[in-house]
């Protein structure tokens, strides 16, 4: 373990700043599903993978900018999630007890089908700006990811403008509040649920759109990823927004600060312990409520 | 044990019979293997239905465990050439150690919060293992000379055969330690924290003890198991043996038999990893098998959430009713 001078700290805080913004934005369906339904989709990671194949295809086969794809990819998995609500999680009788269970079943049947269909190779989509970076005042900053970073702010601001400024997410956020006052006052939280569940997937997919160019990755990578958004979603306090983007940013942040400091086969256990010690000392997260669960 | 022989003593009998010459008669190398195999996951099903089954927690991460046992047993005996059949039962006791810490530490979380930390516990497992190189030589794994006894190799012919008794006495073990888990007060408390759990330390169960205990159990049998199969396989290395895959087949195998039932992981096991062979050897190197294991679970989840066993003895429980009494009217 060697202390790394200034400049290195510097630039490495910037590259988790970078990152963190793409974790944001990956987790943030996440946990606005948890919100909505009170359902942890274990299957998000599985999501994830499945947009970052499909912008590798499009890649492959047209040329079409991974950033851009986000354009088909997000619709396409927006209709998918919201099929697998609608025909699958609606059928759950006891979310809170067997949803977990359920959607890891989903993300295990993603697994084979990815598995089969693009093998194990792994992949990574490389558009020509892949190896350029951008240099300010000595430090480095690569055009992928400051792309990501970018298309996840947009992302999110159009959530969020989704969120606050139209009926829908009004319905949305009530219905987080208060499933039983929302149904009362007339809002229809079946199709609520069902609509957040196709935005929460379309968010994935704009995120594995991201993913696909910043990393590289195959099928059986989906369990990291869903270990990743799970913890950024944990620290942030489920089913919060804000939460899970500070909580997305600290754990970007720590995670490139580790590979500096420590070695980068040990940065992905920020995530995990940062996910142990927070369901241990603080339940509730940095901005969530504290949700008393039944076991 | 009386008990146990009493209600269930002929198919018990028939059984350890058909299971105690079936290397004898099948002599086909495959058959033995998906055998072992067989049991083995019957053993972790079972273990993992003591936590999981009883007391309610879905701990999907018991793989940590089954992957700390196989490397404790690889260690010890490539340092200090303990035999894995013999050093198996106490390094178990190790693991146990392990998880009574590391069942207090999650246990404090609930529902799905627990199920994404036990996902968490095989990750940093996993990690440690690959980093941990200069002892578990990192991700290259651990190679264990050829199975045999006192310095003298089994033939190939043989070398399933001594793995198959090995496994049939865990088996044995582990069901009558579920079984005898089941019939006690302690037991009964576990069923209690699953059916109630703020009831349940109401009435004066130390609910924290009982989980944990019940956590460190199940946790027993897997290290014990992965010690054997760490041998079986003479090879692990850290992303195949720390594999969440492997949490979830058991889970799948123990609802798909019938959750917190004694028998229904069994039957769950001798169903599922016979038909996960098959699968394998039929669609070869394919990932397919994730899929009709992940789809399986599904269909299981959504339409027989019970299992086999409890789904199967409600339906006779009708029958006999309805040739006894009326059918209430709805």
């Amino acid at each position: 373990m060697t202390l790394p001078s200034t400049h290195l700290l510097i630039q490495t805080i910037i590259l988790g700043l970078l990152v963190g913004g793409v974790y944001a934005l990956m987790s943030s369906g996440l946990t606005l599903i948890f919100g909505v339904m009170r359902v942890i989709n274990v299957a998000h990671g599985a999501f994830l993978i499945l947009a970052a194949y499909s912008t590798y295809w499009l890649f492959q086969l047209t040329g079409l900018d991974p950033i851009i794809s986000i354009a088909l990819t997000a619709p396409l998995l927006f209709g998918l999630g919201w099929v697998i609500q609608r025909y699958i999680l609606s059928r759950i009788e006891n979310p809170e007890r067997s949803s977990v269970i359920i959607t890891f079943a989903l993300a295990v049947t993603l697994e084979g089908l990815m598995g089969t269909f693009w093998k194990t190779t792994i992949r990574s989509v490389k558009p020509e700006y892949a190896s350029e970076v951008l240099k300010f005042a000595s430090y480095r900053f690569p055009v992928t990811r400051l792309a990501g970073f970018a298309a996840a702010l947009l992302v999110l601001l159009i959530l969020y403008l989704i969120l606050q400024r139209t009926n829908l997410g009004r319905a949305i956020r009530a219905t987080i509040q208060d499933r039983n006052a929302a149904q009362l006052v007339g809002v229809n939280v079946q199709m609520v649920s069902a609509v957040t569940f196709g935005i929460g997937i379309a968010t994935a997919a704009a995120g594995g759109s991201l993913l696909s160019m910043i990393y590289s990755f195959n099928a059986s990578s989906q369990t990291d990823w869903i270990t990743r958004v799970l913890s950024v979603i944990v620290l942030g306090g489920m089913g919060s927004l804000p939460g899970a983007f500070v909580a997305a940013i600290i754990l970007g942040v720590m995670e490139q600060l580790t590979a500096v400091v420590v070695t980068l086969y040990w940065s992905p256990i920020v995530f995990y312990l940062f996910l142990f010690l927070t369901l241990i000392f603080r339940p509730q997260g940095l901005m969530g409520e504290i949700v008393r669960e039944k076991a | 044990m009386k008990r146990l022989l009493s209600s269930n003593g002929l198919w018990i009998g028939i059984a350890l019979l058909a299971l105690l010459i079936f290397p004898l008669i099948q002599r086909s190398q495959y058959y033995q293997h998906v055998m072992v195999m067989t049991m083995m996951a019957a053993v972790l099903a079972s273990s993992w239905n003591i936590l999981g089954g009883y007391a309610g927690y879905t701990s999907l991460g018991h793989a940590a465990f089954f992957g700390l046992g196989g490397y404790l047993v690889a260690l010890a005996h490539n340092y200090f050439g303990w035999h894995p059949f013999v050093s198996t039962w106490f390094l178990g006791f190790v693991v146990l150690g392990v998880a009574l810490v590391l069942g207090w530490i999650s246990l404090r979380t609930h529902g799905s919060a627990f199920v994404v930390v036990t996902i968490a516990m095989v990750f940093i497992f996993r990690l440690v293992a690959l980093n941990l190189s200069n002892i578990t030589n990192g991700a290259r794994g651990l190679t264990q000379p050829r199975p045999g006894w006192g310095g003298v190799p089994w033939s190939p012919e043989f070398i399933k055969v001594p793995f198959h008794y090995i496994m049939l006495i865990l088996l044995c073990i582990t069901i009558f330690a579920s079984w005898r888990i089941r019939q006690s007060k302690f037991g009964l408390g576990l069923i209690a924290i699953r059916e109630d759990e703020g009831k349940a330390e109401a009435v004066g169960i130390n609910t924290m003890l009982y989980k944990v205990l019940a956590f460190g159990f199940s946790a027993y049998f897997m290290g014990v198991a992965g010690g054997i199969y760490s041998y079986f396989f003479t090879y692990i290395d850290p992303q195949f043996i720390f594999d969440v895959f492997t949490g979830v087949t058991m889970v799948l195998i123990a609802i798909l038999g019938g959750r917190g039932t004694l028998w229904g992981p069994v039957l769950g096991a001798f169903i599922m990893e016979p038909l996960g062979n098959w699968v394998i050897g039929t669609f070869g190197g394919t990932q397919i098998h994730l899929t009709i294991f992940g789809g399986v679970l599904l269909v299981v989840m959504l339409f027989m959430p019970q299992g086999i066993l409890p789904t199967l003895s409600d339906a006779i429980r009708q029958r006999k009713k309805a040739g006894m009494v009326k059918a209430p009217s709805p």
